[in-house]
Parts: structure tokens; C-alpha cells; sequence
């Protein structure tokens, strides 16, 4: 995984670069062949219906760029939901603290992920596994699986709805979330930091970061942040139930890997993750709409082929470059090693 | 001892496990359920042993259970349209190799990470699953369930034959070079391949093994019953991974023991029942799911700390 | 204000964009812009109806799809057909508000969530789109009508009532759902257990047991029910991959007949169990004819031949159907299948 830093810069930009491009095609493809694509109305709903992923990707992307992941956040989804009910159903409380306390349980199991990760060293991916199955497995229990709480506060559930200044309120939480988070990883020393330990977490610990710390706090941060998504996904549902958030944690990872950053760690940006999460979004939203498509009623499944297709050309793209340029080089000098592949999942 | 301490560690938490339905719950251990309890899992085991193997390379494939599914409903229609079901076997294990393949050139020749590959090919296979078949059953022939054997003989046919796989590959895996290989890509492949080891093609085989047992797999699902359920791969993936993690086998590569996934597979796959067996509410199964592999993984984790130290 | 402003240059960039692409491309489809509210009722435009299923790639609403299609054909109506592929349970609210965008004129919605999607739902009747649900139905003011295949506590009630027959009205029985969270099931299950209490005090429900709507799922969580509770004399299997499943568990087992098999389930998947006598009853609805009344309703709505109020309509090869004041328009009576009618069904 040793690149020049300056021609893996080229490389970062030109998949930034390619990602927008696809972007601006689909949209352009969309607006002309797509049914209503462009209207306000539908903008807005793309907008909506993706803010939930879009909020998980844009905390799972520090999380990947320390070289982790989180499977957890989408099962997490599930039981602050559940626990927000709880809150304001059954004990009662009025929907704001009981927003407030949802946050802080995010937060608490977002900590119980990264002290698992950090002080007993375990890797995110098992330990996110269990925690998949745990949080999802305590929201079911605690609901005894069959309950729905319904009829929230009418204030709470205009948070689904309300549209500031002509724009959902999705578009604002999203908005600031990026900007949020596009100063803590390209603004901060911390940031620099998350980028060091996913290059190599021994070289960062010998270079006196506080590895422990800064490995932890994109984990907390994905805890707080699944909480945050938990209430918008109620007020735009209105109901909590257990199952809120499944598969979203899948969803999160590919719009993160698309958005250009490694899966390795190290390399990425927060403005690829929101173009990965756009160019998603908005394939999802147009391609059922296009005509043939919508005639023969295949919507979904075209968006989730495209979507993976999308995703396997992107991140095969500079690889086969790579392969074309090491076979000629192969041609040329026949005694050099080629590069070993990159080990690792 | 030692090294054996997660296999151990494991078996005896199933043998607790199993002491405990003893004593509540004799009758867990009556033998014709028994054998239908196993014999469930024995396209499981199959899964967890390719996984494992994955995992000792150092990579992942998140894609097994939508290739299970694939190859199900591809040998179901095959075997109802008047294929012989001698036939069914390799033809499955070849799709699933071919599926394998496309996940292993994609990992070893282009340097993909896998868990983003095999995703991909996760959500490719199911689509294209939901657009051919469309959640339709599959009526078999009579004939294909327990392989024309009275059922215990088919029962008994099923579980020897995956636990002589399990043996085989076990022994392999220890004792032939081409095995040891998996160890030495996934522990260090730049080692590995200064050693004479070829990483790319260790890798891109591992897969394609992988994808072909996945086929196997499919088959000793379908044989168990008169019907393909054409969903029945969903969530194996996350089953087989689960048993190899908690029996030990190293997410990071390089390693584990075929052997260890087994036990962890005999004590998740213990759970479920026990459950019913001890009147506890269905509710809480995915919460104590996620426990097990949680403790299992922070049993690990303390150890090494204190092996460090 | 700023709506209208960003309307109107979304437009204009809409306009410039679709220019080049018309004149490339002479056939291509315009789209159609506030189609739904004028033009719902006029004479000689096509209805555009739009059909979701609860999931796709279901056997059960695969089926119901094959008579919604059936009655496109007699109607001449466009026809949407779309729903989830996964098992989010927001994806049939986004459907629901992108189909708003669409502008079709009639929705027919089998819900997944009854309160969920009652607000997407309600923003649709905002815009003039007629609304039908069917198969589970929404909170009743979000629809115009509901076309049912039986209430839920038909469906409840006959499930335990053919339960109670078939063990004589007494002894244990287990329940097999598809997962613990789906809506419809814990209705019925609501109205099996009320039933269970009123009229079967010598019966007993001892578990009830997800199978994540897989048949070998059912057929684990059956050996173990069996297993565990050895003096079970019943299961009963309310989500369809589960009715095979169960009976399979029963018959390797060996207690065919010992212990009896119902549920709710297609006769294709199950015609083998019950000619080997290890399934006895399977309970289910022509599925095919309630895709084909849906249709049928909302064009209806959408024509305006059917109409708030209205106490009974003409739905083709069905004929006369009651509405009742609920607006719930009932398909019949559910279909008891067993040994010997299964092979009068070809579904």
C-alpha cells in the first residue's frame, strides 16, 4: 500500500473527480428521461429519504479512515428508536428530553463500541458483529419484539416534514452534518490524526498521538450521530419499532467506499462521502422513474444492481489501470517484482 | 493447553450449555430430533468451513449466502426439469466456483478489498435471485430428499459426509503445503510470496474453493427436504462468519483451526434451541447471540493483553 | 417564495436540458406535470393506477399481481407496479411519496406499517391521488376504501376455531410467524388469543416462534417446539414459507397425524403434506382475485363510479360486492383447503 503521497493525491482526485462527473451524468440522464425528476417536490424527497444513510455514512467515514468499521450503527438505529418510545410513551417525558436522553444512550453505546475496540484492542469488525446483533437483539427484547409506539407528539413529527427557508429540514441536518464533519477530519489536527492511525496505528502511537483516544472518538461520534438518524427516521415514519434502520449499516459502508475513501483506512474525503452518498441517492430516486423502468415495475432491484455495479467499477477502475500499467512494465523490465495484492478485507 | 485455549475455551462453554439441558431438559437429547437438529445444519458447516478458510487468508466473503441461494434455486430447477441428481452436485459446486471466481479475480488479480467485492456481489446475486425466481417455491421430485435413502440413512449419509469434509479439510489445512499456504498469505503476504508462495493465485483458489463449496452446500440443503425455498441462503453469511469468529478464527488472517469454527457453530447453533428448550421468549435470541460474541472475542482480547504483559 | 423561484428554474434547467435530448431522440417521453388532480375524473384519459405489494419476490403477492394484471386488461388502465426489495420499513412511505411526484391518479397500497404510512398516505389524498389499500389496511382516514380479504379477525378467529377442531378442543399448540415485528401477524395473533381465552379454556398456547419468513427456519424452530413440548398437539403456521416448513419438521419427526399442521399458505407449496396427511387444513384467500378487486376498486374511485358512501359495486368477473361502513370491501370468505379440494387450485 505504498504509494507516493503525490501520486496517490492525483489518484484521490481524480476518483473525486470521476465520482462527480457520474454524478452530474445521472442527473443530466435523469432530468431528461426520467419521469418528473426535476421537480421541487421530488428533489426534496431525494433529499428526505436519504438524509438517515446519509447522516450514518458521513459518521462511518472517520470510522473507516481509522482503518475500522461499524456494523452496529444501523442495528443502533433500531434501539434508540425503540428507546425514544420508551421515553416518551411509557415513562412519559415530553419529546425533547427524551430526544436528549436518546442522543446520550447513542453516545454511551457508541462508547461501549470504542472501549471495546480501544482498551481490550479487539477488532471493530467482530466487535461491531456482536453489537449488531446485541443492540438490535436488546430493541426486540425490550419491545418483546411486537410493539409499535405510535401517535407521536404532533410537534415531534413535524420534524419529518418542516422545510426552513424552502428546504427540508432533512437537507439542514445533512448539510450541517458535512460541514460538521468535513471540519473535524480536514480542519482539526485531530482529523490528521484519524488519517495517521489508519496508515498505520504503531507509527502514529510512536509519533505521540493519543492513539487510544483518537480512535475512539469516531466510534462515539457514530453512536451519537445513529441516535440523531433514529429520531429522524420516526418523525418521518411516525412510529418506532424495532426494526427501524435495518441494513442501513451496509448501505452507509457503500456510500463511504464509493465516496472514494479506502476501506483499508488512512485515505479519503468527507466531500467523496457526500458525493457518494448523492450519486446513490439519486440513482435511486431516477432510475424508477424512467419509463421501461417503471412499466416493468423493477425499480428496486435495477437500483441495488446498479448501485453494487457502480461500486465494484469504481474501486476497480484504478486497479485495472494499475495492472495494465504493471503488465507493460512487466513487458519492459522482465526481472522486477511486481507488487504483492493488498491483504486484508 | 495454550494454544488450544479458544477451541477449549469454546467446547467447554457447550458443554455447560449442554450440562444445563441435561439436567432441565432431558429430553434435548432424544436421537431422532437430534439428527434433524444436525442434519439442519450440516449446509452451514459446509459454509463455515470455506469462510474459515477465507478468513485464514485474510479476507472475507460476505456474498455466500446469496451464492447458497443461487445455487439452490439453479439445482431445484434443474432437478425438477429431469436432471439426475448425481448431476446436481458438480453442476451446483461449478456455479458456485464461477461465482467464486468473479469474487477472486476481482480480490487476488485487482487488489479489491473483499468485504467491498463480495458486498457487491451480495446485492448482484440476490437481485438477480428476486428478478429470476421471484420468491417461488420449487416442487423436487420424489427421490431427492435423503438421496432415495430411508430418511435416518440420508441423515446419516449428510452428516458423515460433511464431518469427512470437515476432517479432510482440517488435516489438509495443518499438514499439506498447499494448506500452510493459507496461513503464510494471511499472516504475511509479502513473506509469503519471498518464500516462494504465489499471495494472488493462493487467493483468487481460496475463493473459488469457497464459491464451489458454497454450491455443495446448496445441495445438502436441497436434499433435506421436497421443496427449495428459494430465500433459503438469506443471512448464512453472517451464521458462518459468526461460528469462525467465535471458534477463533483470526478476522486479521494467519490464524485459527477448521476445527475451533466447529465448536463455535455446535455452541450458536445450540443456543436457538436451547432457548426453546429452556421456555425462555424468542425475543431475546439475537440480544444473547450478540453476548456470546462479544464474550468470546473480549475472552481473546483480555488474554492477549495479559500474554503481552 | 423561494419554492416558486427554484420551480421556475428548475424548469427553465429542465426545459434547456430536454431540448437537445428531444431533438435527438423524437420518441422520447416527456414528462407530465400535475397530471393527477384535473384530469383524474375526465372522460378518455387513460387512469394511471399505481399497485404496491407489501414485499417483492413473494410468492403470495406475485400471485396477487397476476389478477391486478389480469384487470389492466380488461380496464385499460397504465399500471405502476413497484415495492420494497428489502426489509426497511420506510421504503414503502418513499415509493408512496415518489409515486406523488409522479403524478399517477390512483393509489392501491397492501401496507406494512398501518400507522406508518398513514402520513404519506394522507399528503397523497393532499394532491387529489384517490387512495384504496388492500390486503392490510391503513388508519381509515388515509384511504377511501379497503379491499379485504377477510378482516383480521376472521382471519384470527377461523384460524383458532379450525385449530380447536382439529385437536378436539383441547391441548397445547405453538404459533410459527414470519418475524416478531410484522404488523398484520400480531393482529391476528391479537384475535387468536381473545379467541383462545373466550371459547378454548382446555386449549393452551405454549410458544410462539419467528421463522424470519424462511421455510427452513420454521422447519428448526418446529423440531424444537416438538422437541421441547412433547405434548404439543398442534402448530400453527401463519406466514406462508412457514406452512411446508412446519410440516416438514412434523413429518421427519415421524408425527404425522400426532400432531397437526394449519396455517396460512399457498396450495402449490403445500399440495404434498396434505395428500401424505401431515398438513390437515390450509387456510388462504383466492390470492389471484384480490390483486384482481384492488384493481377493479381503485378505477373504480378513480373513474368515479365508486364513491364515498357507497354500499355496494361491480367488480367484474366478481360481480356484485358489499361495501361496508367502513369502507371495507370484502372478498369472501376465505378458502379452507385439504386433502381433497387441493387439487381444484392451481395458485
Amino acid at each position: 500500500m505504498a504509494h507516493s503521497s503525490r501520486s496517490f493525491k492525483t489518484q484521490l482526485l481524480r476518483h473525486e473527480v470521476l465520482l462527480l462527473l457520474v454524478l452530474a451524468l445521472e442527473i443530466a440522464y435523469f432530468l431528461n428521461f426520467a419521469r418528473n425528476f426535476g421537480t421541487p417536490d421530488n428533489l426534496s424527497n431525494i433529499v428526505r429519504h436519504s438524509a438517515e444513510i446519509g447522516l450514518l455514512a458521513l459518521a462511518m467515514m472517520p470510522v473507516i479512515l481509522t482503518g475500522g468499521i461499524d456494523l452496529s450503527v444501523g442495528s443502533l438505529m433500531g434501539l434508540c428508536a425503540v428507546l425514544f418510545g420508551v421515553l416518551t410513551h411509557d415513562w412519559h417525558w415530553a419529546s425533547l428530553p427524551a430526544a436528549a436522553a436518546t442522543v446520550a444512550a447513542g453516545l454511551v453505546a457508541g462508547a461501549f463500541n470504542a472501549s471495546m475496540i480501544t482498551l481490550l484492542r479487539l477488532p471493530p469488525l467482530i466487535v461491531t458483529l456482536g453489537t449488531y446483533s446485541l443492540f438490535r437483539g436488546l430493541a426486540e427484547a425490550i419491545t418483546q419484539g411486537t410493539k409499535t409506539y405510535r401517535s407521536f407528539d404532533p410537534a415531534f413529527l413535524q420534524l419529518g416534514e418542516l422545510r426552513p427557508a424552502g428546504l427540508p429540514l432533512q437537507a439542514w441536518i445533512l448539510g450541517l452534518g458535512a460541514l460538521g464533519f468535513y471540519l473535524l477530519v480536514h480542519r482539526t489536527t485531530f482529523g490528521r490524526s484519524f488519517r495517521a492511525i489508519g496508515f498505520s496505528p504503531e507509527g502514529a502511537r510512536y509519533a505521540g498521538l493519543p492513539v487510544l483516544w483518537r480512535t475512539a472518538l469516531p466510534y462515539l461520534l457514530a453512536g451519537g450521530v445513529a441516535a440523531v438518524a433514529a429520531l429522524l427516521f420516526t418523525a418521518r415514519l411516525r412510529q418506532a419499532r424495532a426494526d427501524a434502520g435495518t441494513g442501513y449499516e451496509l448501505a452507509a459502508i457503500t456510500a463511504v467506499v464509493l465516496g472514494g475513501t479506502s476501506i483499508f483506512g488512512g485515505t479519503g474525503t468527507v466531500y467523496g462521502t457526500v458525493a457518494g452518498i448523492a450519486a446513490i441517492a439519486v440513482l435511486n430516486n431516477g432510475i424508477g422513474r424512467i419509463p421501461a423502468v417503471l412499466k416493468a415495475g423493477i425499480g428496486g432491484e435495477l437500483a441495488s444492481l446498479l448501485t453494487g455495479a457502480l461500486l465494484l467499477i469504481a474501486l476497480a477502475a484504478p486497479g485495472l489501470s494499475k495492472l495494465l500499467q504493471s503488465v507493460r512494465k512487466r513487458k519492459t523490465l522482465p526481472a522486477s517484482a511486481t507488487p504483492s495484492p493488498s491483504p486484508t478485507h | 493447553m495454550n494454544r488450544y485455549f479458544r477451541e477449549l475455551s469454546v467446547a467447554g462453554a457447550l458443554v455447560l450449555l449442554l450440562g444445563l439441558l441435561g439436567v432441565v431438559a432431558p429430553q434435548f437429547f432424544e436421537l431422532q430430533p437430534l439428527l434433524s437438529r444436525l442434519t439442519a445444519q450440516v449446509p452451514t458447516l459446509v459454509l463455515t468451513i470455506g469462510i474459515a478458510m477465507v478468513m485464514i487468508t485474510r479476507q472475507i466473503d460476505i456474498s455466500v449466502g446469496s451464492q447458497f441461494g443461487l445455487c439452490a434455486v439453479l439445482a431445484g430447477n434443474l432437478l425438477a426439469g429431469g436432471l439426475s441428481l448425481p448431476l446436481a452436485l458438480p453442476l451446483a459446486a461449478t456455479a458456485g466456483a464461477a461465482m467464486g471466481a468473479l469474487n477472486g479475480c476481482l480480490v487476488a488479480w485487482l487488489g479489491l478489498p473483499s468485504i467491498v467485492v463480495t458486498l457487491a456481489t451480495m446485492v448482484t446475486w440476490a437481485e438477480v435471485l428476486r428478478l429470476t425466481q421471484q420468491g417461488r417455491f420449487i416442487n423436487l421430485p420424489a427421490g431427492v430428499q435423503w438421496l432415495s435413502l430411508s430418511q435416518a440413512a440420508g441423515q446419516t449419509a449428510l452428516l458423515a459426509a460433511s464431518l469427512a469434509l470437515l476432517a479432510a479439510m482440517a488435516w489438509l489445512l495443518k499438514n499439506r503445503s498447499g494448506g500452510r499456504h493459507l496461513y503464510a498469505v494471511g499472516s504475511d503476504a509479502e513473506a509469503a510470496r519471498l518464500s516462494g508462495i504465489n499471495p494472488k493465485a493462493t487467493t483468487f483458489w481460496v475463493f473459488v474453493f469457497m464459491g464451489a463449496l458454497a454450491g455443495v452446500a446448496a445441495v445438502c440443503n436441497l436434499v433435506q427436504s421436497p421443496q427449495v425455498d428459494p430465500k433459503c441462503g438469506t443471512g448464512l453469511e453472517l451464521k458462518a462468519i459468526a461460528a469462525a469468529v467465535v471458534g477463533g478464527i483470526a478476522v486479521n488472517g494467519g490464524r485459527g483451526s477448521l476445527w475451533g469454527a466447529f465448536v463455535g457453530l455446535l455452541l450458536l447453533a445450540t443456543i436457538n434451541p436451547a432457548l426453546t428448550f429452556l421456555h425462555v421468549e424468542a425475543y431475546w435470541e439475537k440480544a444473547i447471540q450478540g453476548l456470546v460474541i462479544l464474550l468470546a472475542v473480549v475472552a481473546d482480547g483480555i488474554r492477549s493483553r495479559r500474554n503481552a504483559s | 417564495m423561494p419554492q416558486t423561484t427554484a420551480m421556475k428554474r428548475s424548469q427553465f434547467l429542465h426545459s434547456l436540458l430536454v431540448l437537445p435530448a428531444a431533438l435527438l431522440l423524437p420518441g422520447c417521453n416527456k414528462s407530465e406535470t400535475g397530471a393527477s388532480a384535473e384530469n383524474a375524473a375526465g372522460a378518455g384519459k387513460k387512469l394511471t393506477i399505481a399497485f404496491m405489494p407489501k414485499s417483492k419476490g413473494n410468492s403470495y403477492f406475485i400471485n396477487c399481481e397476476k389478477g391486478a394484471r389480469e384487470a389492466v386488461q380488461e380496464l385499460g388502465v397504465d399500471l405502476l407496479f413497484d415495492g420494497p426489495t428489502n426489509t426497511d420499513p420506510a421504503k414503502q412511505n418513499e415509493i408512496v411519496e415518489n409515486w406523488i411526484t409522479l403524478g399517477v391518479d390512483v393509489m392501491a397500497v397492501a401496507c406494512e406499517n398501518k400507522e406508518g404510512i398513514s402520513g404519506a398516505l394522507k399528503k397523497a389524498q393532499e394532491k387529489g391521488i384517490k387512495v384504496v389499500t388492500f390486503d392490510s389496511d391503513t388508519t381509515p382516514d388515509a384511504r377511501s376504501f379497503f379491499v379485504s380479504q377477510a378482516t383480521a379477525q376472521g382471519i384470527g378467529e377461523g384460524l383458532m376455531d379450525e385449530a380447536a377442531r382439529l385437536c378436539g378442543e383441547e391441548g397445547e399448540f405453538a404459533i410459527i410467524t414470519a418475524t416478531l415485528t410484522a404488523a398484520n401477524m400480531n393482529e391476528w395473533r391479537k384475535y387468536i388469543e381473545a379467541r383462545l381465552a373466550e371459547k378454548y379454556p382446555k386449549m393452551k398456547l405454549v410458544d410462539t416462534k419467528p421463522c424470519d419468513d424462511q421455510k427452513d427456519k420454521a422447519q428448526q424452530e418446529t423440531t424444537n417446539l416438538l422437541g421441547a413440548n412433547p405434548n404439543l398437539k398442534c402448530i400453527m403456521a401463519i406466514c406462508s414459507p412457514a406452512v411446508p416448513g412446519a410440516a416438514e419438521a412434523v413429518k421427519q419427526a415421524g408425527k404425522a397425524g400426532a400432531v397437526k399442521v394449519l396455517g396460512l399458505g399457498l396450495p402449490s407449496e403445500n399440495r404434498a403434506y396434505l395428500k401424505d396427511g401431515i398438513t390437515q387444513s390450509v387456510i388462504l384467500w383466492k390470492v389471484a382475485d384480490l390483486g384482481y378487486l384492488a384493481l377493479h376498486a381503485a378505477h373504480a374511485l378513480g373513474s368515479g363510479a365508486l364513491k364515498a358512501g357507497d354500499t355496494s359495486f361491480k367488480a367484474g368477473r366478481l360481480g356484485e360486492l358489499q361495501v361496508d361502513s367502513d369502507g371495507a370491501i370484502i372478498l369472501g370468505k376465505p378458502f379452507v383447503f385439504n386433502k381433497e379440494n387441493v387439487d381444484q387450485f392451481d395458485f
